[in-house]
């Protein structure tokens, strides 16, 4: 187990922030922190890397206590912030450079690791540009850079695409992914499902500084009463059809808006052969018809009553 | 920041020495327009047209002990001249020499000073001639001629006082605090809850007094050259007199260096505001600073000296103002040791403070 957090409480005057928050993530893993803005995903990160102060709580990294003073543990350690952490008077080079410094002090061995991880975010033809100079996923790229060029065990991510362009988020996931086949333990914050559900192999829903709810992502769709939603293309549909096939068995409920009919199920199989058959039964021409798994966000939902990005 | 702390010294000090330089070009002395009526009693006079050449310059030629320049005319002519303003009076022979000027002042003045002590001397030689001739061959004639100054002038220092040297060497001093900003970039740059570099530096594995440490020594190093730079620039190419003591030259640059830097990080410590507000004090604080210092009115400087001297103490931009003066100016260093010794004081009480701060390990928020 690389990261152990018990019962950890931490408030902000009146605000409780992280409400005896606990999680586990095991080596070789992308560990996925999900949950909406305030949720308290980013002081659950500060206070495992001995930032914050906190009330009560235990904190385990490497099997070890973690202190601001533990160096050894830190050692093996990156973080790429969610705001972007680099100077504007150093260059992409001397960015990466520096805080790689901060962790190997050996300057040949440093000039490796930096072009290593120039290359591996691909800002190699960048590396003498001044951050200001760089576009918003470029300098994300950066951030990301500055905290893997010491080549960490364990590599905590909090948000780091966020407004990011959809090409560099993909080039991002794609590097996460790549740096987990290396070996790397990731622990990843965020609060676009899709993304969490692409990459990472373990999940854990936070709300209001709790964990709600924790496994692969099969396992926490698999905690939920809702099944597939199934969307149908029709031009009229009147109230008593609605109600018909609301009184379906398996449909769990109902809704039509701009032509589309859209139905969500109960988790079970076949829950929709009996909407299927009633459309056909009744003669109503329906259009393009397609199903969608239930998502996180439907996690979030039947735990929560709310969506994801309320 | 490499603006206020580099060019904008640069720049005032050059803004300083053009406005200063027209100052010193309107009190010095220029010779005084006088006329002579050329008549025969002036030039039967030898004694006088020697006396008179003497003392005046060819038109266009002038040398440090000209007085005068001369313009020979006859007495309608200097009257036409003098009413035109063209002389600032005329000798007239009639009898003997006659002043006729238009006014008074003080250059007027000086023409009549003149004539009054050749008149005296003249009439000095005439009663020594007459009453006992046998006393020239005694020499008398060379003491009446021999002045002697009966006050002497003493220097209390190694150079003279000069009002004018103030507003440089607070112009320095200025620089030097202005390195708060180089000093406050640090602390910014090493406190998780003042940056996100600081977060990232506050997860890396290194102690924060080394850091500090690292971080305090790059920020005076950059801010000494520039202070260097500047010093170069006064002594080489404005000529502002430092005084020849190369040493106690550099040990102020660099305490005053050390001072500045120390100074910003503890504005940045202590002051829980965002960057720009900290910047603003750091501003505000140094420019009220300059002005108890003098840079702005040399007088205020002597104010505060004689009436709340506290102030001056407390003032490090005063400090390194005042020990650059007491460098050039006087002959002991004990004034100059106290300066410096009140500076380190600052410097250890700025770093302490800072310490104690960023010592902070974990935070409330970030």
């Amino acid at each position: 187990m690389l990261i152990k957090v018990e019962d950890l409480v931490k408030s902000y005057g009146e605000l409780r922030a992280l409400d005896h928050f606990g999680l586990e993530v095991m080596e070789g893993e992308i560990f996925g922190l999900l949950g909406p803005n305030g949720s308290g995903k980013t002081t659950a990160i500060n206070c495992m890397l001995a930032l914050l102060k906190y009330e009560q709580g235990l904190i385990e990294v490497f099997g070890k206590p973690m202190s601001p003073d533990a160096y050894e543990l830190k050692r093996d350690i990156g973080v790429v912030m969610q705001n972007v952490a680099v100077f504007q008077e150093l260059t992409v080079y001397e960015n990466i450079d520096y805080f790689c410094g901060l962790y190997v002090a050996d300057k040949r061995l440093r000039k490796d690791l930096v072009e290593e991880a120039l290359a591996f975010v691909g800002l190699k033809d960048f590396q003498k540009f001044y951050p200001k100079k760089l576009s918003g996923g470029l300098l994300r790229r950066l951030n990301i850079a500055c905290g893997i060029a010491h080549k960490p065990k364990l590599l905590i991510l909090d948000e780091p695409t966020v407004a990011v362009d959809p090409q560099s988020r993909n080039k991002i996931l794609e590097g996460i992914q790549k740096l987990n086949q290396g070996g790397t333990t990731i622990l990843y914050t965020s609060h676009y499902m899709e993304e969490v559900e692409q990459i990472c192999t373990r999940i854990a829903i936070m709300d209001k500084g709790r964990i709600i709810a924790m496994g692969t992502k099969e396992e926490l769709k698999n905690m939920i009463s809702s099944g597939e939603k199934l969307t149908v293309e029709i031009l009229d549909v009147d109230d008593s059809v609605l109600e018909k096939v609301k009184g379906l068995p398996g449909i769990a409920s109902v809704e039509y808006k701009e032509n589309l009919l859209v139905v969500k199920s109960q988790k079970g199989k076949n829950n929709l052969v009996a909407l299927i058959d009633y459309l056909k039964s009744t003669g109503i021409a329906a259009g393009r018809i397609y199903s969608e798994p239930p998502t996180l966000n439907d996690v979030f939902l039947e735990i929560t009553g709310r969506e994801l990005r309320d | 920041m490499i603006f206020w702390t580099f060019l904008f010294p640069i720049l005032l000090a050059t803004f300083f020495n053009l406005a200063f330089a027209n100052l010193f070009n309107a009190d010095s002395f220029s010779e005084i327009k006088i006329g002579i009526i050329d008549n025969e009693e002036f030039r039967e006079n030898t004694s006088f047209v020697t006396a008179i050449q003497a003392v005046s310059a060819e038109k266009g030629n002038t040398n440090e002990n000209s007085l005068f320049v001369v313009t020979y005319t006859s007495k309608a002519e200097a009257a036409k001249l003098l009413a035109e303003n063209k002389v600032e009076g005329y000798i007239h022979f009639d009898g003997g020499p006659e002043l006729v000027v238009k006014q008074s002042g003080l250059n007027q003045t000086i023409i009549k000073s003149f004539l009054d002590d050749y008149q005296q001397l003249s009439s000095t030689i005439t009663a020594i001639i007459k009453e006992n001739p046998a006393a020239l061959q005694q020499g008398l004639l060379a003491n009446v001629f021999e002045r002697v100054d009966y006050l002497q002038e003493t220097p209390m220092g190694r150079g003279q006082p000069d009002a004018m040297v103030i507003p440089f060497y607070a112009l320095i001093a200025m620089a030097c605090l202005y390195g708060g900003f180089f000093g406050l970039k640090e602390i910014v740059a090493l406190q998780a809850d003042l940056s996100p570099e600081g977060a990232r530096v506050n997860v890396a594995p290194i102690h924060k007094l080394r850091l500090f440490t690292a971080s305090m020594f790059a920020a005076i190093t950059v801010l000494l050259v520039e202070i260097l730079i500047l010093l170069a620039y006064l002594i080489f190419v404005l000529k502002i007199n430092f005084g020849n003591q190369f040493g106690f030259i550099m040990l102020t640059s660099i305490v005053g260096t050390v001072t500045g830097v120390t100074f910003g990080a503890f504005i940045a410590a202590v002051v829980k505001t965002g960057e720009g507000l900290k910047i603003g004090i750091i501003i505000s604080l140094t420019m009220t600073m300059c002005f108890l210092s003098g840079m702005m009115y040399d007088k205020i400087k002597y104010i505060i000296s004689s009436r709340v001297p506290l102030l001056g103490y407390l003032n490090p931009l005063n400090l390194i103002t005042d020990s650059f003066y007491a460098l050039y100016f006087y002959d002991s260093y004990g004034q100059y040791y106290l300066n410096i010794g009140l500076l380190c004081a600052f410097c250890i009480f700025f770093s302490s403070v800072v310490y104690l701060v960023l010592r902070r390990r974990t935070y409330a928020s970030l």
